[in-house]
């Protein structure tokens, strides 16, 4: 192991499909690589659409295609990492075609890869993984020597802090392993202009033994800069959407508070939703 | 999950379902089996067979072939692979083509049945396995026999007999069948076909040309039923155990076959008197069933034969062996009785 992996931060973000992990994780990365880290960020999820604007529209090779195309043999680690916006290198797993096939076996051999090259380096790693922990192989960031620090990602819809709840539980189960150092490192809402969200989320994250580590407000600049196939970070980086991600950024890198999730039952988040929602 | 029935056939039965269907599909000589799994699945089996062959006398390569599934084809999906192993199959110009899965291909839902029905010049059969997902070894043994019995078109009864679902990884495989083969005989019953013990994919079809089908024992009773509702061939659901049992078997057979079974049990009790007879230097001693000797857990079979030699059974009689499934037939017994007798002047 290289000395710098002692200080290496790791981090996963986990949430429900469809809630912005993507794009929470590239502006992430952005802000990251402008306050002056060296940051990986790899896409766990096939739909490989991860680092699309880090990448400023294009879609990187897949590890994952190129295992399909030559076998693993012939791979190098040039290939399949991609030097994107402000030097953050990228990296795809992909996975089979939707409906065959095992996705979460393709995670796993794209981590022995990155592991073989020796790939799994810099300041911080950010993973961006499939919405649900569906099996095993979604779970591989969450394991031994990958993330230490898991950050949900979630609006103030009950759907969404049902999987966040859900991935507490994956957490917790892993965090019981002996040699495991996986924790729950914050709640970030990304919002949906709920009434009171910010304040739903906040007690979500109490609840579930953690902190709201920062309130995203949905801000059309996201939209605007994603149609100019850049993150915020890169498209209007003095803009008020820019500074919530740099703000972000600050907070992980400086985050100690992690915690080993107490997830609540469907009746308790049911009562929380209820409490919060203007009926 | 599997269960197994008789915790004591620990040798030879305790496979999955493909073991269990592999021991069906390589005894159809024409036949070439593709095993949708990596290449150890087929690698084991084939070993396992071999070997049964060599302790039977007999050098067998059984035809089977693996998709060799790798690493990347769980990941994208192995039906591809199959296509090609199926091909390759295909292209040896077997009679037939039977598929089985393991439990990697159900795992990441390979659909088998798919790629066999994409149009092959050769019958390709999938038949329901799934390695230790889809059950135990009997399953596969159950699965394969009912899933070929399919095959079978109707035809003419012509008066034979079938031999339904023998133990083909059983050592005494071959006497047994000749031991029933002579009982029937004695009824004037020929055979008709051993479904299936080295068949041709030709044969099969001819499964519904009997009058009666005998099963091996009970573990295959859901075959017998299959055939019954296909083909109407009512069923004697196990070889003959014990004397008392052949004597009976030989009743029951002639009364499904309409002949008469006099002179065939007359004849039969005078060949157990007289292999009872030959055993009379045993006759009045003492034993005890030695459950360490991979014994049968149900040994009543045995009440009989230790009646008519006034053998009594107790603690601290000698240790006999008994064999692996009850004694088929007079002339199980007879062996049965060899092994007493070495024990008992050892």
């Amino acid at each position: 192991m290289p000395d710098n992996m002692i200080m290496m931060k790791q981090i996963a973000l986990y949430g429900k499909g469809g809630i912005g992990k993507s794009t929470t994780a590239a502006n992430l990365s952005a802000a990251l690589a402008l306050q002056g880290f060296d940051v990986l960020q790899i896409g766990c999820d096939p739909k490989r659409d991860s680092t699309r604007m880090l990448m400023h529209g294009s879609f990187i090779p897949t590890v994952m295609d190129l295992v399909r195309e030559r076998g693993d043999a012939k791979i190098t680690l040039d290939e399949i990492v991609y030097t994107g916006f402000h030097g953050v290198r990228c990296v795809e797993a992909g996975g089979p075609e939707p409906g065959v096939g095992c996705a979460g076996r393709g995670i796993i051999a794209t981590f022995q890869m990155l592991e073989k090259f020796g790939a799994l380096s810099g300041d911080v790693i950010v993973y961006d993984v499939l919405g649900d922990v569906v099996c095993g192989g979604f779970a591989m960031p969450m394991r031994e020597g990958y993330a230490q620090e898991i950050y949900l990602v979630t609006s103030g819809e009950l759907m969404s802090l049902y999987a966040a709840n859900n991935i507490c539980k994956a957490i917790k189960r892993l965090s019981q392993r002996s040699k495991s150092t996986c924790r729950l490192a914050g709640v970030i809402c990304n919002s949906k202009n709920m009434p009171r969200e910010e304040e739903l989320v906040t007690e979500f994250a109490r609840l579930v033994n953690s902190t709201l580590v920062q309130y995203i407000p949905r801000d059309r600049m996201i939209q605007v800069a994603e149609i100019h196939k850049k993150t915020v970070v890169e498209y209007a980086p003095d803009s008020p959407q820019a500074a919530q991600y740099q703000a972000l950024a600050e907070c992980v890198m400086t985050n100690t508070h992690l915690t080993v999730p107490t997830p609540i039952d469907i009746d308790a988040l049911e009562s929380l939703a209820l409490e919060f929602m203007q009926v | 999950m599997p269960s197994n029935p008789s915790r004591s056939n620990s040798c030879r039965f305790e496979g999955c379902t493909l073991t269990g269907a592999l021991t069906v599909t390589t005894s159809v000589r024409d036949s070439v089996t593709v095993v949708h799994g990596p290449a150890g699945c087929a690698h084991h089996n084939f070993s396992l067979l071999h070997s049964t062959g060599l302790d039977h006398d007999c050098i067998t390569v059984p035809h089977i072939l693996s998709s060799g599934l790798l690493d990347t084809e769980i990941i994208f999906g192995g039906e591809k692979a199959l296509g090609q192993a199926i091909a390759s199959a295909v292209s040896r110009r077997p009679k037939s083509v039977f598929v089985l899965s393991t439990c990697i291909a159900e795992t990441i839902g390979d659909d088998v049945t798919a790629v066999c029905g994409s149009g092959w010049d050769v019958p390709v059969i999938p038949i329901p396995t799934a390695g230790f997902l889809g059950g135990s070894f009997q399953a596969g043994v159950n699965n394969a026999l009912t899933t070929i019995a399919g095959m079978a078109q109707p035809c003419r009864n012509d008066g034979g007999i079938n031999i339904i679902g023998e133990k083909n990884l059983e050592y005494e495989v071959e006497q047994n069948y000749a031991e029933v083969v002579r009982l029937l005989s004695l009824l004037g019953l020929p055979v008709n076909l051993r479904f299936i013990h080295n068949l041709s994919t030709a044969e099969i079809m001819g499964v519904g040309k009997a009058s009666l089908n005998i099963l091996r024992d009970e573990g295959v009773a859901g075959v017998g039923e299959r055939l019954f509702r296909q083909c109407g061939t009512p069923f004697i659901p196990a070889f003959p155990t014990g004397l008392l049992g052949t004597i009976a078997f030989l009743d029951r057979t002639a009364d499904a076959c309409g002949v008469q079974s006099r002179t065939a049990v007359l004849e039969e009790l005078a060949i157990q008197e007289s292999m009872l007879d030959d055993f009379s230097d045993i006759a009045g001693s003492c034993i005890s069933v030695d459950h360490l000797m991979n014994g049968c857990p149900d040994y009543s079979f045995i009440h009989d034969v230790t009646e008519a030699l006034h053998i009594s059974v107790k603690p601290e009689g000698t240790r006999v062996p008994l064999p692996v499934s009850a004694p088929v037939g007079t002339a199980g017994v007879r062996r049965m009785l060899h092994r007493w007798r070495r024990a008992i002047h050892a």
